[in-house]
C-alpha cells in the first residue's frame, strides 16, 4: 500500500503585511532624515524676485547658532570647498545648483567665506528666501 | 411574555486594518512634506581668484555694506535711492566686465541687510562680486 505524503502549505501572514510595510517605511524614513536639513532652526531672509530653487544635490545651511551643515551634516568652513566638489562631482553646468540657507542674523564674517567656498567649488548658489511682499 | 433585549453586540472596527490605515496615512504626510518647494534667487558669482586685481577694481562700481548704511563709491545712499543710482551709473558702461559690481561687506553685516543690497545690484543690471579681507597670520618675534 502506497502512503500518500501529507502536503501542508505555507503561507505568510496577510495579516501583517500592513503592519510589516509600517516598520520597512518608518525605518527608510529615518534613514532618509539623516541626510536632510529640516530639523535645522532658521529664519530665511526677505528679498524680492525669487523664483523656484529647482532640485540640488548639495544644501547648505547656517543655522541660527552660527553653526554650518552640508546635507544636515555639520562641518568646518574649511572643509566645505573639497565636501562641495565631491557631492557636485562631474555634473554638467546647469546642474550644479547648491542651496545656502542663511539665518537672517547671520554676519558677514560668517557667511561670505561660505560663499566664497561654493564658487571655488564651481556651484551655482541659490540663496533660499523669502518673497519680501509675503507676510 | 417579555423579550430581554440582547445587548452582546460590540461593534468595532476592525483591527487587522490598523496597519494599513497607518501606512496610508504616512504616506500621505510624507508626500504632503516633499512637495514643499524652496524658493530663492540664484547668484551668479565670479570664480573666486585670488589674484589681485586692484586697477580692474578701480574702474568697477564699488559698494560698501555696513549694517544700518549702504556706501556707492564712497557715498552714503539710502535703501530706496541705491537701485536707481546704481542703475544710472551703469547705463552708461556698455561692456558686460564693466558691469561688475565689487561688493566690500563690513564683518557687523547681517545677511537679511547683504541679501538686500546684493538683489537690488543684480535687479539694477549689476554683476556681484565679493571683495573678501584674506586673513593674515603674522608671526611676533
Amino acid at each position: 500500500m502506497k502512503i500518500k505524503r501529507k502536503t501542508s502549505r505555507a503561507e505568510v501572514p496577510s495579516m501583517a503585511m500592513g503592519d510589516i510595510a509600517f516598520n520597512l517605511l518608518i525605518f527608510f524614513v529615518i534613514l532618509a532624515r539623516a541626510q536632510d536639513d529640516s530639523h535645522l532652526q532658521w529664519t530665511p531672509a526677505k528679498a524680492a524676485n525669487i523664483e523656484a530653487a529647482g532640485h540640488s544635490k548639495v544644501s547648505i545651511v547656517v543655522d541660527k547658532d552660527n553653526k554650518l551643515y552640508l546635507n544636515g551634516g555639520e562641518i568646518g568652513v574649511g572643509q566645505l570647498a573639497d565636501s562641495i566638489g565631491e557631492a557636485l562631482g562631474d555634473l554638467p553646468a546647469g546642474e550644479r545648483l547648491v542651496l545656502l540657507k542663511v539665518h537672517q542674523e547671520i554676519l558677514a564674517q560668517r557667511f561670505e567665506p561660505v560663499i566664497e567656498a561654493i564658487s571655488e567649488a564651481g556651484g551655482d548658489l541659490v540663496h533660499i528666501v523669502e518673497d519680501e511682499q509675503k507676510k | 411574555m417579555r423579550l430581554r433585549r440582547n445587548s452582546n453586540l460590540l461593534v468595532e472596527p476592525p483591527s487587522s486594518a490598523t496597519g494599513d490605515i497607518a501606512f496610508n496615512l504616512i504616506v500621505f504626510f510624507l508626500v504632503c512634506a516633499s512637495i514643499q518647494p524652496d524658493s530663492g534667487r540664484k547668484q551668479t558669482l565670479p570664480k573666486a581668484d585670488q589674484v589681485e586685481q586692484e586697477q580692474q577694481q578701480n574702474e568697477n562700481i564699488q559698494v560698501e555694506i555696513a549694517r544700518q548704511a549702504v556706501f556707492l563709491n564712497g557715498d552714503i545712499v539710502t535703501m530706496e535711492t541705491f537701485q536707481p543710482k546704481l542703475k544710472a551709473k551703469l547705463d552708461v558702461k556698455p561692456r558686460p566686465e564693466d558691469k561688475e559690481v565689487v561688493v566690500k561687506s563690513r564683518k557687523d553685516t547681517p545677511y537679511s541687510q547683504w541679501i538686500a543690497v546684493t538683489s537690488r545690484i543684480e535687479d539694477a543690471g549689476g554683476i556681484v562680486t565679493l571683495q573678501l579681507e584674506e586673513e593674515q597670520t603674522v608671526a611676533v618675534p
